[in-house]
């Protein structure tokens, strides 16, 4: 099944309730087969967003275009129904008093399609998100993984170009959670729809995503592919959100481009060159560090820094450490093979090359 | 441009529309009525134009008596239905009380008879000659006892549980047992936890009370059946249905008793409200926990039964007793020196009539039958327009103060808005310029809809909030327009509640009496006021007779609509409401 990916474009949208604004000035552009997530903390804004995507909800100044096509502007408001579109709820929304075929075949009962054309389509979409055998069931007897797949197959049975995800996989366990989201991803490449999915969760953003959009207080805050997104965060608030092992500070001693060498503010005035930056020279800066960047010795070695073990978590493919810098600082999700106990002294090696510098004046809010 | 201007101008056309509606059928005429008791000459009904006099003349004599029984029988009756009412819902809810599914649809059937039947069935079992008599009873001296203020109490409790009882076990089913739990294993006994637990429900507990109290004071059939041909008890909608139809009639004193009436239900829902803001009724929350019954041993389980289901079926079976006995016996005297003579005749009164009776009952069972479905319909579309506009998200100032109004509206004495009909509708420019609606079908079936509107939208508004907007949102992005997504989504998941919202709009129509009484067409009595007519006659036991063809028509209409529901309906709307469907 193969159909043409929508392409969408947002132009400075905006959405306000009164005097809180929801969504500030947001533009952003999806290619045709795209997938895209948007990323950011509860009240971000995200969900909003795609509801005025939707035509749930109309947004209070900007545009959005979808293939070419103003459906809310300034003077224009197309119906949810007449944009082309499929969405994924986050509580599923089945009708509760139709039958698992028929939630998956409601899309089509206005296509031109026969009957039985109409039958096989949905027959076939419930065999690939594998739940064929319950097609004749109601929602509630099946479970949140399952009434996942049947809005998963919904979505898939309008064969729209543009496919809506609304944090689909937060009402789910852990296990159900990473095969669905497998599924999410194979099916909607497969489909060939465009794809903006809305979710807090890092790691399914990084998972899923063609391009990221980080959002937070209504406004796009950065715009990327997942490996920017991750190695160059634009501020410090993304480099939280994107997920960190800790939080050092620092001064810049020498900067070279975009790279600088710079000394902890540690009592051992640890050195580390080659750091990626923007900030002058003799600045006083903050390390963000990624968990990838960490790593634990259990001997001196140049360059490291002394740490006492807080906490090691067994994480089935070795362990996840804890830390604490002269009782002050703490970095933790730092992976190692071998396990160290509580109250060990280990030394921590820092990987320039992956860690973020940014000057305090934009450690404060984003 | 003021502020109220433009508001106004914004005022969004659902809201312009609900509004209106309110005001013709409400606002305006209820309005009208209050304002005649300090501006008569305003209606053309008095010489000044404004005056205090009506205050005084209503606040003495048998008027003031009136209204000062009113009040103190409304406050025993609402504290007695919220201690019966508590203490039936935790029985049936949270014990594993036998029969506990009967006792519930008892006070069902509680809730759809009107006070006058249960009037009618009282009398006929408390009287001097009717059934307590057949068994050898003296009952002169019980009699007098019942047609004082006891009587009143024990009838208007009755009809008062069913609220209560609905209420609070709405606010216990929604208690999970978590909060009981809580209590337990945090070192409290099963009394302390109770006395922690119960405080979470107290807002079910007030609500239980406004509207007892509401409908007590609001009651016209017990004042109007029980004044049929005995010293009755003076109660204050009877005397404001006196002072209109005394000759010459008073509106100006009505409209205090009126006002009276009204503002006595202020305290009560205010304090409702105010203790309610900011939460609902339902405690239920994706987490909570179905409850856990407590599992009385078997001698208490069966002393606590067969004593609940014997309070319940006195409080049902004494009145239903009284009226089918009654309409089974052959004269006046039930019991007579040869025994008990059942026959038909009653029966064959009721739709063969001898010229005294004053007509058939089939011409009026016809009419109520009419208004019954025309107000049902009318009300049931209006009902679910306003349910609708009242629950959207984010409500805004017209949503808030229409949900206070019709709050307030549920209050409003049917013969409150009766009487306000008469006197707005009687208005020249209306009659002269507009539509002359008095004494027509139209203006009855306008007055019957007002008085179920406002009960009908609160009963509609938690059913249509239940309905997730993500289930319409879903429709509309996949393709569906509004009028598809209504039919597909938002009907089939309300249908069982729009049928039983219908069928008891229907039979309360059919019983009504308050509002049919003052503003029935000539000629065109309906069935309730053609049966008070037998019952001032000395043919009550024809009444007692038309009463119970009544009430099973009024059965019928209910089994009826549910029976076709279950045959029409398809298997997914059936499975809506159904325990878990929703989940």
């Amino acid at each position: 099944m193969s159909r043409p990916g929508a392409q969408v474009e947002l132009r400075a949208l905006r959405r306000s309730y009164g005097d809180k604004v929801a969504l500030d000035d947001v533009s952003l552009e999806i290619e045709p087969g795209n997938f895209v997530v948007l990323l950011g903390p509860s009240g971000s804004g995200k969900t909003t967003m795609l509801r005025c995507l939707a035509g749930i909800e109309r947004p209070s100044g900007g545009g959005i275009l979808i293939n070419g096509q103003m459906v809310a502007g300034p003077s224009r408001f197309v119906a949810p129904d007449k944009r082309q579109l499929a969405m994924v709820f986050q509580d599923y929304a089945l009708w509760p008093h139709l039958t698992v075929e028929k939630n998956v075949g409601f899309p089509l009962a206005t296509s031109q399609a026969s009957k039985a054309a109409r039958r096989e389509t949905v027959t076939g979409l419930l065999r690939r998100v594998g739940i064929d055998h319950l097609a004749q069931r109601y929602p509630n007897e099946l479970s949140g993984g399952e009434q996942q797949r049947v809005a998963l197959a919904r979505a898939l049975a309008a064969e729209v170009g543009l496919i809506l995800f609304d944090e689909p996989l937060s009402n789910l366990d852990a296990d159900r959670r990473e095969s669905l989201r497998i599924e999410i991803a194979t099916l909607t490449r497969d489909a060939g729809a465009s794809a903006l999915y809305i979710t807090h969760d890092q790691a399914e953003a990084f998972a899923l995503a063609d391009r990221i959009g980080v959002l937070n207080l209504g406004r796009l805050i950065q715009w990327g592919t997942p490996e920017e997104i991750y190695r160059s965060p634009s501020n410090p608030f993304v480099a939280r959100f994107t997920g960190l092992a800790g939080e050092l500070p620092a001064t810049v001693t020498e900067v070279h481009g975009d790279r600088a060498t710079i000394s902890l503010n540690t009592s051992s005035s640890t050195v580390l060159t080659q750091c990626h930056t923007r900030a002058p020279a003799g600045a006083q800066a903050t390390v963000f560090i990624r968990p990838s960047a960490a790593s634990l010795t259990p001997d001196p070695q140049p360059g490291t820094l002394q740490a006492e073990v807080h906490d090691s978590a067994f994480t089935g493919r070795g362990y996840e450490h804890a830390v604490t810098i002269e009782g002050r600082w703490r970095l933790a999700k730092i992976f190692s093979p071998t396990r160290f106990d509580r109250g060990e002294l280990v030394e921590l090696r820092l990987d320039p090359a992956s860690v973020n510098v940014m000057v305090d004046e934009d450690a404060t809010t984003p | 441009m003021s502020r109220a201007t433009h508001r106004l101008r914004h005022l969004p056309w659902s809201s312009a529309v609900l509004w209106t509606v309110l005001v013709v059928l409400i606002v305006a005429p209820v309005t009208t009525f209050l304002l005649c008791a300090v501006s008569p000459r305003l209606f053309s009904l008095g010489p000044q134009w404004f005056t205090l006099s009506s205050f005084s003349a209503a606040f003495q004599g048998h008027t003031l008596e009136g209204i000062i029984n009113s009040l103190w029988v409304s406050t025993t009756v609402a504290t007695l239905a919220v201690v019966i009412g508590t203490t039936l819902a935790w029985l049936v809810h949270r014990t594993n009380l036998f029969g506990a599914k009967v006792i519930g649809a008892s006070l069902w059937l509680l809730l759809l008879i009107p006070t006058w039947m249960t009037t009618v069935g009282w009398i006929n079992v408390v009287q001097p000659g009717e059934l307590l008599s057949a068994f050898g009873l003296n009952t002169v001296g019980l009699s007098d006892w019942f047609f004082g203020a006891p009587g009143v109490i024990i009838i208007l409790t009755t009809a008062a549980l069913p609220f209560s009882y609905l209420i609070i076990s709405a606010g216990l089913r929604g208690l999970g047992s978590e909060f009981e739990d809580a209590a337990r294993v945090h070192g409290a006994g099963m009394r302390r936890a109770l006395t922690t637990v119960l405080p979470i429900i107290a807002p079910a507990l007030l609500g239980a009370f406004a509207i007892s109290f509401a409908e007590a004071i609001s009651d016209f059939g017990v004042a109007f059946t029980i004044s049929q041909g005995h010293q009755a008890f003076p109660l204050a909608t009877f005397t404001l249905f006196g002072a209109i139809y005394q000759q010459p009639s008073n509106f100006s004193v009505a409209a205090v008793i009126a006002m009276v009436l009204i503002v006595a239900t202020i305290p009560p829902i205010f304090f409702q409200q105010r203790l309610m803001r900011g939460r609902s009724y339902a405690v239920l929350s994706a987490r909570t926990r179905p409850v856990r019954r407590l599992q009385l041993r078997p001698l208490p389980r069966a002393i606590v039964s067969i004593s609940t289901a014997t309070f319940v079926a006195l409080l049902v079976g004494i009145p239903l007793s009284g009226a089918v006995a009654s309409s089974f016996t052959s004269t006046v005297s039930f019991y007579t020196t040869t025994g008990i003579h059942w026959t038909l005749d009653s029966y064959r009164g009721v739709f063969n009539p001898p010229p005294a009776y004053g007509g058939s009952l089939s011409g009026p069972l016809w009419t109520s039958s009419q208004l019954g479905f025309y107000v049902a319909l009318a009300t049931l579309v209006l009902a679910v327009a306003m349910a609708r506009r009242m629950t959207v998200p984010n409500p805004g100032r017209s949503q808030r103060v229409a949900d206070v109004f019709l709050l307030g509206a549920v209050a409003i004495p049917g013969i409150v808005l009766a009487a306000g009909y008469i006197l707005f509708f009687n208005q020249a420019f209306l009659t002269h310029h507009l539509v002359d609606l008095y004494e027509t079908t139209p203006l009855v079936v306008m007055g019957l809809v007002a008085a179920s509107i406002p009960g009908q939208t609160r009963l509609l508004m938690a059913p249509v909030a239940q309905v997730h907007a993500g289930l319409g949102h879903a429709a509309r992005v996949h393709g569906a327009g509004r009028w598809r997504t209504w039919r597909t989504t938002t009907l089939p998941l309300l249908s069982r509640t729009l049928v039983w919202a219908w069928a008891i709009t229907f039979t309360k129509t059919l019983a009504e009496l308050a509002i049919v009484e003052l503003l029935y067409v000539p000629g065109h009595e309906p069935a309730s006021v053609q049966i008070e007519n037998y019952l001032g006659s000395v043919h009550g036991a024809v009444g007692a007779a038309a009463t119970v063809l009544l009430l099973l028509e009024m059965l019928a209409v209910i089994g009826l609509s549910l029976g076709l529901f279950r045959v029409l309906a398809p298997r997914g709307w059936r499975r809506i409401g159904q325990v878990g469907a929703m989940a």
